[in-house]
């Protein structure tokens, strides 16, 4: 009996060994996805892994992402809460305010969009600096003058941040805060160190990337806005940067202002720096959803119903003559469906005297809670097209040439407030638009005259705070002097974000800005 | 159609006659007798007596008689009844055969614990079984429906009512803030297995292994309780049984919110588009539905098996919703070598073909323009439909009639074990199964579908995904016996692989709508780049061995000690393997002293550890694919890879470790028995996508293990004979779970800091999209409901909130806690009587107190915001909204309490006494949730323990009702049960 039961345990033993190889084996196997380890084996896996840098830009344009933080905080746009639509807790409304919070997504989404980029762009020059992949220098300094333009950003948004270049760092790193003034001095070495090693070529293979100029067009920002980030004014340093893109003859305005925003304007000789959004390659440009009226949706055949939000203050519409073809940079006035029919709006409110046929008009009764559906001028700047689906083909320009024209007049003006040069420049853009010359300039004509050109190019509150603007009253809000809980955001000498709550929760070297 | 279903249905039944008849051509003979109580010789009513290995039998009248139609070559019968020990008796020559029954050996009854039995009253753990003839009755459409209410300590609900939308399962509340809360489903030793795939006909008993003493032998998954399902056998006797059982069910509309009607809206200030229609009304119908099971069983001395067919028709009560599902199970077991081998086959096969519909119809019924036709041509009308051009407004009817979205699911459960007795005491024992299951959603919106197909000029959508998991288990058993000590010992080895691969595709732009999702290659999208396409394969495997002894000391004490050491593929390459000790022990205190009037008083304490693992394979790897954008590179777009996630290469099991406490007892000869518990759970390393600092992280979340939740509750379960008299029975069950706390003690760990609370569950478009309402916070309870404070409106319409902080401003940091969504107690209260020879009647009342809900209709439809085209709310006509005029904002006005009482469920049958041919008879009327008392306003009070906002899940978000619910319903149901 005990024989038997042995050789049975055996037997059993036996089976057993069978799949004793993977009896313990808890290796994952992987299949739709490959690991770090296998990956770059090939140009072609390089080549895909730097596009990720890139992609990281296409959130600037995200609903609560930069173009947010730019735009909805400065008198060119506003996003009312009309009835039940937009209130969304209250944050739209306070970015209209200048009441956030440091819990606010207009506060937050930027910092993501900014240090996501940065995280990437470390990452890639860590991969790179660790391979012997050829080119790889060229790569770095691109990827390490992207990273300096994600870091103006935080300059202008936040002011004092924490400066990161590492990616090989242990996981519980948490950096510390850097001054605002570090923060100036290492976007400007970064780009002074990389510029000379980026390509000079102007075209398609340097369309939508860091080039040379572009990394001056990043330096002409920061010394023009200078005396804002450090207390020194830096005004023939921004001249210098900008006559690098000028004097290079690379750049031009095109004929028709629109040129460089309708769905085909891609390789615009306008374009210094662009987004090359497109429905199918490049998704995140979707301000034909959050402008559009519901019933617009028959006007362009949308493939979806548009949200009904942003439009444009009635004063910053009236700066516009009535001559200047940029004024169609707006959607105004009674709208109709494709096939010629009048586009109702199903839910047009009692009050409203505009009636049943949507009829953009570019007063604004109030910031909410019920301002009407159909009020404000809506943005029309980047053409849409018929049969849009959300995800718009024009592509966005970060830097462009007209705004490069008018930061040098800026600065020469800013030096000599007679320069024949700068008047020239601004009138150089003007005459473009159909509109008289100046024949001098004030601060106000220039700061009109960038708003007219750049609206809705994510420039509006950098300019205001440069012309000393930012905390004026306008439509729906009073000014900040006479409204503020915490005074210190509001110093002149500030005016920055506060560090997102999430932030500071998750990073105990952080420090919250003065004021919040 | 609905002719061919009746048709279908009598042609059905009529085969089911002639069936029943020819069976009838086998001899029978008529056994009776008299069962009666050993002790004092009282007669039993309601005795149950069965045919030996058959479900042949009947139960005794209230002279404690019976009279059963006995097929020929049964050999003996069962006797049994609640509180005595069950007897056996060999059918002789006699056609009398009376039994006298004893009390108290209950305790003979055996429970299904993990890899095994155990009889009851060696069961030291917290197991709670609940047996076939008790489970609930009438239209159950899940599995888990037949718990409902009957185990204290298990929740099960299902907002809404409608028949697709899976039941949540809750084991003692929230036992994790992370991973996966469901209990493991366990079906005849298949880990994994979905519930829904089973036939709920087809199942004998389901046992919950409740604490962690009796769960840690399922190591990494048992963290949320087991739940152990044993199919039907069939049985060693010399014929077959039939068995079939059908029913139809009417089900209605019981509950919807209070809306304006045409005349009303109309008055409140609303535009007359002339019609009148009531949304709710054409939007809903009385679901038929009709249900068909029928089983063979039998076997011979060495063979035994079941095999069963069941057909379900369950239509819902919204419009072109519901689904057709046909179950086919065999189950069979051959002896071998002197019946030391034993072999069992099982095989399950599960097609289920669902009209999910859209939920998003119950939305839009509710704010629709009741003055609006249904139909219309011309100006507003598309399709056929009326239809209006604002924001979020649809006809609801087009939304179900223009667009299907149907889900198809195969299942194919197969298993094969094999048991030897090696000797006398020592079995060994391989088991292998496989487990197929197969989902193909289709979608397709019309083009005319105002809603979401006219804007893509016809949109089709097909997803399929596809799971296979194995199991193979290896163990080994040995029973032996020393002076006054049975010892019990198991070992075994479990591996189990699991595979989960799927495509994708999406794409619009068709020139007709006929095609439907059947020809995607047809959309323009794909010529214009806009299609999707996508495919997928994610595996991952456990590997566990494990042991487990017992000890039973003279039938006094007892003692169970059980440790698996499991490892997940999903684990960090450091901590793949874990470790999970049970171990608990029992005395019975009856046995020690003598107590007048107590039967039986049995202690027991259990300490064991479970854990859970991550949902998402990989997690703790650093891996690269595409992203959702190409990058312009020289004129071209070209893909861009990057990481996925961040990398945890720590990632490990989330562990539970608890204590329960708990007293068996039984008094006055068994009349009152039942048992109190008491547990203390602690969950830790909760596995959590957690904020992250961007850089050094590549994303901002990281999946992580940190945290510690403790909670602890109490369980009753009473069963009393209350009375038992000649014609009358009453026999109430009470279950009750009183949740004592939730406290999230701490999110953080040395690596990670959570900061103080996370604010989640978005309230939702239009408007309050940055509206959080739930707050998750350390060192406070879960469940928490967030918000403004609301006091009144001023003289201009406007809002007032309280200024919770006094700054003499209303911003956000004025929001409080307003109310919480998770239960204080819940009861479920189960009254079966049986009177006037043959008839049932069993009420079951089921309640949960004390928790809030989040009135999501309320917070959105009851203020007159646009009152001129979206209807609104009834109670929003209330004088105190006459001057609003602000947005809607969430505050504790639409916080509501929804503790509830139900009759959930009330059946009364009749049994033929004398059911001539058939071995059984019996015909019933169900009766399903027919009354709700309760002060909630929306749709269904059901406790919500998990939130799902615009895709989005939030595993936390406890309390909020959502505006899709799909309406509640009663059902009333007719059924037959015949045994052949």
């Amino acid at each position: 009996m005990k024989k038997i039961l042995l050789s049975k345990l055996l037997i059993i033993g036996g089976l057993l060994m069978i799949f004793n190889q993977s009896c313990t084996d808890l290796e994952e196997d992987i299949y739709s996805e490959v690991l770090t380890d296998n990956f770059y084996q090939s140009d072609e896996e390089f080549t895909a892994a730097l596009g990720a840098a890139y992609t990281s830009l296409y959130g600037y344009l995200g609903t609560v992402g930069p173009i947010a933080a730019q735009e909805v905080s400065s008198d060119e746009l506003m996003v009312p809460t009309r009835g039940q639509d937009w209130d969304d807790g209250g944050h739209w409304r306070r970015v209209h305010l200048h009441q956030w919070t440091s819990e606010d997504p207009v506060i937050s989404v930027p910092w993501d969009f900014c240090y996501g980029g940065i995280s990437t762009c470390n990452r890639l020059i860590f991969t790179l600096e660790s391979s012997s992949q050829p080119g790889g220098e060229a790569f770095i300094a691109e990827l390490e003058a992207l990273r300096a333009f994600f870091y103006w950003l935080l300059l202008d948004y936040y002011g004092n941040v924490p400066i990161v270049t590492e990616f090989d760092v242990p996981a519980d790193f948490a950096p510390a805060t850097s001054s605002r003034q570090d923060v100036f001095n290492f976007v400007e070495s970064e780009l002074l160190r990389t510029a000379p090693l980026l390509s000079t070529n102007v075209d398609i293979s340097t369309y939508a990337k860091m080039n040379y100029y572009v990394a001056q067009a990043i330096l002409a920002k920061l010394y023009l806005n200078a005396e804002v980030y450090t207390g020194n004014a830096r005004w023939s340093d921004a001249l210098a940067a900008c006559d690098e893109l000028v004097n290079s003859g690379k750049y031009g305005l095109t004929g028709n202002y629109y040129d460089n925003f309708n769905p085909n304007n891609g390789n615009s000789p306008e374009a210094v720096f662009a987004i090359p959004y497109d429905r199918v390659n490049a998704k995140g440009f979707n301000i034909v959803q959050q402008t559009l009226h519901y019933a617009s949706q028959g006007t362009y055949q949308l493939q979806a119903q548009p949200w009904n939000g942003w439009c444009s203050l009635e004063d910053f519409y009236n700066s516009y003559e009535d001559d200047d073809v940029r004024k169609s940079n707006f959607i105004v006035g009674p709208q109709f469906n494709l096939d010629g029919s009048p586009a109702i709006d199903g839910g047009v409110e009692d009050n409203d005297p505009d009636g049943g046929q949507l009829n953009f008009t570019p007063e604004i009764n109030e910031l909410g809670p019920n301002c009407l559906r159909q009020a404000g001028a809506r943005v029309g700047k980047f053409a849409y097209e018929v049969g849009q689906n959300p995800d718009m083909n024009n592509d966005f320009p970060i830097f462009r040439y007209a705004d490069i024209l008018l930061m040098k007049a800026e600065a020469m003006w800013r030096m000599n407030n007679g320069s024949a040069d700068a008047l020239a420049l601004v009138n150089q853009v003007r005459n473009r638009a159909g509109v008289d010359p100046f024949a001098s300039l004030t601060e106000d004509d220039l700061l009109a005259e960038r708003g007219r050109e750049m609206f809705f190019e994510a420039h509006r509150r950098t300019d205001l705070i440069r012309f000393g603007k930012f905390n004026d009253e306008w439509f729906g809000k009073t000014a900040d002097a006479s409204q503020a809980p915490d005074p210190g955001r509001f110093d002149p000498e500030v005016r920055i974000f506060p560090i997102p709550k999430g932030q500071l929760d998750a990073n105990p070297n952080l420090v919250q800005n003065p004021g919040y | 159609m609905k002719l061919k279903v009746d048709y279908l249905l009598r042609s059905l039944l009529a085969l089911f006659v002639v069936i029943a008849l020819s069976s009838a051509s086998f001899a029978q003979r008529t056994i009776t007798g008299t069962l009666s109580d050993a002790g004092d010789g009282e007669p039993l009513i309601g005795a149950s007596v069965l045919v030996s290995g058959t479900s042949t039998g009947t139960i005794t009248d209230f002279d404690g008689t019976y009279s059963l139609n006995v097929p020929e070559g049964a050999t003996s019968l069962e006797f049994s009844y609640t509180g005595y020990a069950t007897q056996t008796m060999d059918i002789g020559s006699s056609n009398v055969i009376d039994v006298a029954l004893s009390a108290g050996t209950v305790m003979d009854e055996v429970v299904v614990v993990g890899y095994g039995t155990q009889q009851v009253k060696e069961v030291t753990g917290s197991v709670a079984s609940v047996d076939a003839e008790d489970f609930n009755k009438g239209n159950i459409t899940s599995p888990a429906q037949l718990l409902q209410g009957k185990v204290a300590g298990l929740s099960i609900s299902r907002p809404g009512g409608s028949p697709n939308a899976t039941f949540n399962v809750r084991l003692r509340g929230l036992s994790t803030v992370g991973s996966n809360a469901e209990p493991l489903v366990i079906v005849d030793g298949v880990p994994g297995v979905d519930l829904n795939s089973l036939n709920p006909n087809d199942i004998q008993s389901i046992d919950v292994l409740k604490d962690g003493s009796a769960a840690a032998i399922y190591g990494t998954r048992a963290a949320s309780g087991v739940i152990i399902v044993t199919t039907k056998t069939g049985r060693s006797s010399d014929r077959s049984n039939i068995t079939y059982d059908g029913y139809v069910t009417f089900d209605n509309r019981a509950r919807t919110v209070d809306i304006l009607d045409a005349s009303q809206y109309v008055a409140a200030g609303g535009t007359d588009e002339g019609s009148n229609t009531n949304w709710f009304d054409a939007l809903t119908q009385t679901g038929i539905s009709n249900v068909h099971d029928l089983a063979i069983s039998g076997g011979n001395g060495q063979t035994s098996y079941r095999a069963s067919i069941g057909y379900r028709d369950v239509q819902g009560i919204a419009i072109n919703t519901g689904f057709d599902q046909l179950t086919g199970r065999v189950n069979l077991t051959q002896k071998a070598f002197d019946n030391r081998l034993k072999v069992s086959f099982n095989l399950n096969s599960t097609t289920r073909d669902a009209d999910e519909g859209f939920d998003y119809a119950f939305r839009q019924a509710t704010i629709y323009n009741p003055t609006a036709p249904i139909l219309n041509d011309g100006i507003n009308s598309r399709g056929g439909y009326y239809q209006l051009s604002a924001f979020d407004y649809y006809n609801p009817v087009a939304i179900l009639e223009q667009n299907t979205n149907k889900l198809t699911t195969r299942t194919l459960l197969a298993s094969i074990r094999g048991d030897y007795e090696l000797v006398d005491g020592l079995t060994a024992s391989v088991f292998y199964s496989q487990q197929r299951e197969s989902e193909r959603r289709q979608t397709y919106y019309s083009k005319d579908d105002q809603w979401i197909g006219a804007g893509r000029n016809g949109l089709a959508e097909q997803i399929l995904d596809n799971d296979f998991d194995q199991l193979l288990e290896v163990t080994g058993q040995y029973e032996t016996n020393f002076d006054n000590v049975n010892m019990k010992i198991l070992a075994g080895y479990s591996y189990q692989d699991f595979s989960d691969d799927g495509t994708y595709m999406q794409a619009g732009n068709f020139v007709t709508d006929a095609f439907g999702v059947n020809n995607m290659s047809a959309a323009l999208d794909w010529g214009q780049g806009t299609g999707i396409a996508d495919s997928y394969r994610f595996d991952s495997r456990l590997i566990a061995f494990f042991g487990r002894v017992n000890f039973n000391v003279d039938d006094t004490y007892f003692l169970s000690a059980s440790l698996r050491r499991e490892g997940s593929s999903k684990f960090g390459a450091d901590n793949k393997w874990g470790l999970f000790p049970g171990i608990s022990a029992g005395v019975n205190i009856t046995n020690l002293t003598d107590m007048a009037g107590v039967d039986n008083l049995k202690f027991r304490v259990g300490y064991g550890v479970t854990g859970q693992q991550p949902e998402d394979s990989y997690q703790s790897l650093s891996r690269i694919g595409p992203l959702a954008d190409n990058f312009y590179n020289g004129g071209v777009f070209v893909p861009a890879y990057g990481p996925l996630s961040n990398q945890n290469p720590n990632l490990q099991w989330e562990t539970k470790s608890d204590i329960n406490v708990g007293l068996d007892f039984a008094f006055n000869d068994y009349k009152l028995t039942g048992s109190l518990e008491y547990y203390n759970t602690t969950t830790e390393n909760m596995i959590l996508p957690f904020s992250v600092p961007v850089p050094p992280n590549l994303f901002g979340f990281t999946l992580v293990n940190v945290g510690e939740l403790n909670n602890s509750g109490i369980e009753l379960l009473l069963n009393y004979r209350a009375i038992d008299n000649d014609n009358f029975t009453w026999n109430p069950t009470l279950t009750g779970t009183a949740y004592l706390n939730y406290d999230l003690v701490s999110l953080s760990n040395d690596d990670f800091n959570f900061g103080s609370f996370r604010d989640i569950s978005n309230l939702g478009s239009p408007g309050q999209n940055n509206t959080p309402t739930v707050r998750v916070e350390e060192g406070q309870t879960l469940g928490q409901l967030w918000g403004f404070n609301y006091e009144g409106l001023d003289d201009s319409g406007k809002w007032i909130f309280t200024d919770n902080n006094g700054d003499g401003t209303i911003d956000t940091e004025d929001r409080a806690v307003i109310g919480n969504g998770i239960p204080d107690f819940e009861f479920g209260l189960n009254n079966s009587f049986t009177f006037g020879g043959g008839w049932d009647l069993n009420v079951f009342i089921r309640g949960i107190v004390g928790h809030d809900l989040v009135n999501t209709f309320r917070a959105f439809y009851e203020t007159p915001n646009n009152i001129s085209s979206y209807n609104i709310l009834e109670s929003g006509t209330a004088s105190e909204f006459a001057n609003f005029s602000d947005a809607p904002q969430f505050s504790d006005l639409y916080v509501e309490d929804a503790s509830y009482v139900k009759i959930d469920n009330a059946t009364i049958g009749y049994s033929l006494k004398n059911p001539g041919k058939f071995s059984r008879v019996r015909f019933y009327v169900t009766a399903q949730n027919l009354l709700v008392l309760t002060g909630y306003k929306g749709v269904d009070p059901e406790v919500r323990w998990t939130d799902t906002v615009e895709g989005e899940l939030f595993k936390l978000g406890i309390g909020i009702d959502r505006r899709d619910t799909y309406f509640a319903t009663r059902g009333y149901t007719l059924g037959v049960s015949l045994g052949f």
